[in-house]
């Protein structure tokens, strides 16, 4: 499928611009020095999160590219998201999924500095077929060459980081604000991304009808099977139950404004339309996966969080030695047999068998 | 996971307690915002059973009554353990008794035995012993004041029971086996505030068929916060219920309430009116003071979750049906809700998260449920509540009915009814006057449902009567049903509504009880005054309902002519103060002090708003000048959004 026309008017570009900023600054308005000290507390945690976010969720989406013999341009939208770092929207999602919110804290934090490095060399690793394809392509027709413009895809992540600093700023001089910035971030992100699939609806209505049932399925998925593997993965690896939910929804959840970002100030037509339009499908769905899997994970996690908070509140009223010992046959056998019982803050309880 | 404990009294039920719930904390002590002492439930029984066989030593008796005088902490529990051990009952009280309380109920339970919190309660009760010729020991709870002599401490008694325990003394194994369903757990006297306490004969059969029947799912992860008064059977069931479900219960006070939240998390708790008042008071304030985008916000959020509850309660028919609903009314506006519903949803989800989250971190974020009790929940608190997201269940009952009538569980949440009755308990809507039943009643429309009556309840919670009230009881309990002197209604979806009270009995929101009619027996000896009314149901405060006398007026050379100008004439309204004044200024407690007062300008009439025998007809004024009593407490109610 070919764009016609232009996805988005340079007012569209404007407001999408906007939102990134206004997302990015909510994002570092939400963080504290402390929470960048926490990364050093928890360094498996953060680890397994890494080798989940950089190793695995790459790993679907160029699965997913290749197995849906996607077009190129979004092979490499796929790709490109499949690379991102997390955002401050997992930290939400998985605060009501009853995971580690610290944990989410330190991933996003963890995550967003090293996308610096390792988004250029997995974009280049995983990309490179279908990057040589569309040179193959422009060359044959002689509109140009195509390569992956690692510099500013660099450059633009470093731009992106700007109003996170300033959002770090504001959360250290004007506390207020700060919250204020925090809430109206997510507020904004959910109205642009409506309003970009509304306009997009209204003005190129057949653009839904003429998007490959694949670029669904891939938008769709990725996030899903990043939630399904982020689970299985750190489970495997005998992390805490609260730690792989936060693990799970890190791993699926994206920062899609980043994404936004790279493809605007880093791609050209003909592939930035469909670059685009992929991410905003998955801006889309990712939202509404989400929730449901929040809500799956919040009760399913019900009872072991209420052990971890119970036991955690004991040790901070009665003591840090305060030992919480259940009756017998009240834990789950799986909550017994938690290898990851040591890398938890809920530890400190009695296991009768 | 969910599972309660049952035994056939209270102490085997303690018993079966530490058998389960061994090393977990029972209770816990505050020292510190965080720094709490917890004692577990084998700790617990272990040391009550010590207590226990200290007091049979000393002379306690199975089946009598021990006094126990003071507030809710660690030391009350245990010495109540204690009293269940012994085969005995007891006879609880706050700190804030009065003396001539003290006297009476010590007098009329025959109390040998008495437990006293404090030192200063312990001087009150040693100065006041010429008036107590039955009282032998007085045992002091608070294990840091100094004991006078001929006052026992707590830890001797227990000391004295464990070396006995250890040289293999068992009676208070004997003692528990010995313990009836019937027999008595507790006697508790009703704060009559004039006119004489009465002593409600609460049995064990009584208390377990609360534990077993009252709705939630709880299980020994749950903290649960104390704030009321222990001696309060509400509060006391609570607690009780709490070990039900091997859950701790941490003693918490109105001072440090707002911290003891935040630290503790609880996820159940029994509460007041009040509570929620100050807390809807506190976060309105936070709102107001925050960010004005953040006000928007918050504006925002608690608009959407108005309308998707609304919704919610409708598709799921948990709305306040006071009236039949056609059922063609119903289909035809289900569809709309459903649409409305749909279409709220993910704007309601969002600034559900976003903004109302932290409203709830303000009652510490964890609360599941919370019961309130002990006076009615203003609707728009209520409301408010709901809407941002703490489902406060609201429960009617009394201490004759120990206390449960109804409650509205989490799965049948009708906001602005008490709930269906518990299971076991039956409800009857009598006509106040005539004496007919109107519910259930086959001749009536829907049975009786939607008309307002006397309630009436039958069930296993019903005490045993008042003690040494042969009459009372009788007239109060009737072929097993026990006339509550609440007005109410049932509702069209089987909820229980209070619309009021048929007798005198004022309950103010902070749950005490002023008997109305010696203090205006009192204010008409005024030659000034005609007639007069309190009210202050449900409020925080009582004021009065006054007719003031004309022609004395004219005669002190007043010049009004008509009712009408006499009630606006400041002059008048000086006078009648002063002689609210003088008529209550002896002997009366703080909460029965008239806050405020109105004039009304005309006089009451027999057989409008008095009886043939010149009795007021409570609920007729309470209509007919409702205007008036809302203006009275107009600035005592907090306007909700």
């Amino acid at each position: 499928m070919e764009f016609n026309t232009q996805l988005l008017y340079a007012h569209d570009q404007i407001l999408l611009a906007l939102m990134i900023f206004v997302i990015m600054l909510g994002m570092g308005a939400s963080l504290t020095i402390d929470d960048f000290k926490a990364v050093a507390r928890s360094p498996r945690g953060v680890f397994i999160g890494f080798l989940s976010q950089f190793g695995l969720m790459p790993l679907i989406a160029f699965s997913i590219a290749t197995i849906f013999n996607f077009h190129p341009a979004f092979a490499i939208s796929l790709i490109l998201i499949g690379c991102l770092p997390g955002g401050t929207t997992s930290n939400m999602f998985t605060y009501f999924a009853r995971g580690s919110v610290a944990l989410s804290i330190s991933m996003t934090i963890a995550s967003t500095l090293l996308a610096l490095i390792m988004m250029p060399i997995l974009l280049g690793f995983y990309t490179s077929g279908f990057t040589a394809q569309i040179n193959a392509e422009m060359q044959a027709s002689g509109t140009g060459t195509f390569v992956i413009p690692t510099g500013n895809i660099v450059s633009s992540l470093v731009l992106v980081l700007i109003p996170v600093l300033l959002g770090m700023i504001i959360r250290r001089k004007w506390p207020d604000w700060a919250k204020t910035a925090e809430d109206t971030a997510g507020f904004v992100g959910i109205i642009v991304i409506l309003y970009l699939v509304f306009t997009a609806f209204t003005r190129h209505g057949s653009l839904f009808m003429k998007t490959p049932v694949e670029v669904y399925i891939g938008a769709l998925g990725l996030g899903l099977i990043g939630f399904f593997f982020g689970y299985w993965f750190s489970r495997a690896v005998g992390m805490y139950p609260l730690f792989q939910r936060a693990i799970s929804l890190e791993t699926g959840i994206q920062n899609g404004p980043v994404a936004f970002a790279v493809i605007l100030l880093s791609f050209h037509e003909p592939v930035q339309s469909q670059m685009l339009w992929l991410a905003i499908l998955y801006s889309t769905f990712i939202v509404i996966t989400s929730s449901v899997i929040t809500l799956v994970f919040r009760s399913r996690g019900q009872f072991d969080w209420d052990v971890y908070k119970n036991v955690t509140i004991h040790n901070r009223l009665f003591g840090k030695d305060y030992v919480t010992s259940y009756p017998q046959g009240f834990l789950t056998k799986r909550l017994i047999n938690d290898p990851s019982q040591g890398t938890s803050p809920a530890q400190k309880r009695d296991v009768k068998e | 996971m969910s599972k309660r404990i049952i035994a056939e009294n209270l102490a085997l039920f303690y018993r079966e307690a530490a058998r389960f719930y061994g090393d977990l904390p029972a209770f816990a002590t505050r020292k510190r915002a965080l720094e709490w002492q917890p004692v577990s439930y084998s700790e617990l029984y272990e040391q009550g059973m010590d207590l226990a066989t200290g007091l049979i030593e000393l002379g306690v008796n199975a089946r009598e009554h021990i006094g126990l005088f003071g507030d809710n902490r660690y030391e009350w529990m245990l010495a109540d353990y204690a009293v269940q051990f012994c085969g005995a009952a007891d006879v609880p009280r706050g700190t804030d008794v009065t003396d001539s309380e003290l006297v009476y109920i010590i007098n009329h339970a025959g109390i040998r035995f008495a437990f006293v919190e404090t030192v200063d309660l312990q001087r009150r009760v040693l100065e006041l012993r010429d008036q107590l010729p039955s009282l032998k020991e007085i045992i002091l709870l608070d294990p840091n004041g100094h004991a006078e002599s001929g006052v026992r401490k707590l830890i001797d008694v227990l000391n004295l029971g464990s070396r006995l325990r250890i040289d293999g003394d068992r009676q208070a194994e004997i003692r528990m086996a010995d313990i009836k369903p019937e027999d008595l757990f507790t006697l508790i006297y009703t704060s009559g505030t004039t006119g004489t306490p009465k002593g409600v004969m609460l049995t064990h059969s009584n208390i377990i068929s609360q534990i077993k029947t009252l709705p939630g799912i709880h299980n020994c992860n749950d903290r649960v916060l104390s704030i009321l008064p222990i001696w309060h059977v509400f509060e006391r069931v609570i607690e009780m219920y709490t070990i039900s479900f091997g859950g701790c219960t941490y003693y918490s006070s109105v001072k440090t309430l707002g911290e003891d939240l935040r630290n503790v998390e609880p996820t159940f708790m029994a509460s007041a009116p009040r509570v929620w008042e100050k807390l809807h008071e506190r976060i309105i304030k936070g709102v107001k003071s925050s960010h004005p985008v953040r006000q928007i916000l918050f504006h925002i959020a608690y608009y959407l979750s108005k309308q998707f509850k609304a919704s919610e309660y409708f598709i799921t028919n948990r709305y306040l049906k006071l009236q039949h609903q056609p059922s063609w009314k119903h289909w035809f506006l289900l569809p709309l809700h459903l649409l409305r519903w749909v279409m709220v949803l993910p704007w309601y989800g969002f600034f559900n998260v976003a903004v109302l989250e932290r409203i709830r971190l303000g009652a510490g974020g964890a609360l599941k449920t919370t019961i309130s009790g002990g006076g009615a929940l203003p609707a728009e608190i209520d409301q408010f509540f709901n809407n941002v997201g703490i489902p406060v269940l609201e429960g009617y009952g009394m201490t004759e009915t120990s206390p449960v009538i109804s409650v509205r569980p989490s799965n049948n949440l009708v906001v602005g009814t008490v709930g269906p009755p518990l299971p076991e308990t039956k409800i009857k809507i009598v006509d106040p006057i005539s004496g007919d039943t109107l519910y259930p009643n086959e001749g009536l429309p829907y049975t009786g449902r939607g008309i307002k009556g006397e309630i009436w309840i039958k069930g296993p919670q019903v005490m045993k009567g008042y003690y040494k009230e042969p009459e009372l009881s009788a007239q109060t309990i009737k072929d097993g049903w026990l006339k509550t002197g609440d007005l109410g209604m049932i509702t069209h979806n089987n909820c229980l509504k209070i619309l009021g009270r048929c007798k005198a009995t004022i309950v103010l929101s902070n749950g005490e009880n002023v008997e109305p009619e010696p203090i205006e027996m009192r204010l008409q000896q005024s030659q000034y005054i005609d007639h007069c009314m309190l009210v202050g149901q449900d409020k925080k405060f009582i004021s009065a309902l006054i007719v003031p006398v004309l022609s004395e007026f004219h005669q002190i050379g007043i010049p009004v002519n008509s009712g009408k100008e006499l009630i606006v004439n400041p002059e008048v309204q000086k006078i009648i103060r002063e002689e609210i004044r003088r008529m209550t200024s002896n002997g009366s407690v703080r909460y029965q002090q008239i806050k405020d007062f109105r004039l009304l300008p005309d006089g009451f009439q027999v057989g409008e708003e008095l009886t043939n025998l010149h009795k007021l007809k409570r609920h007729v004024i309470q209509e007919k000048y409702n205007h008036v009593i809302e203006e009275l407490f107009a600035s005592d109610t907090i306007k909700g959004f």
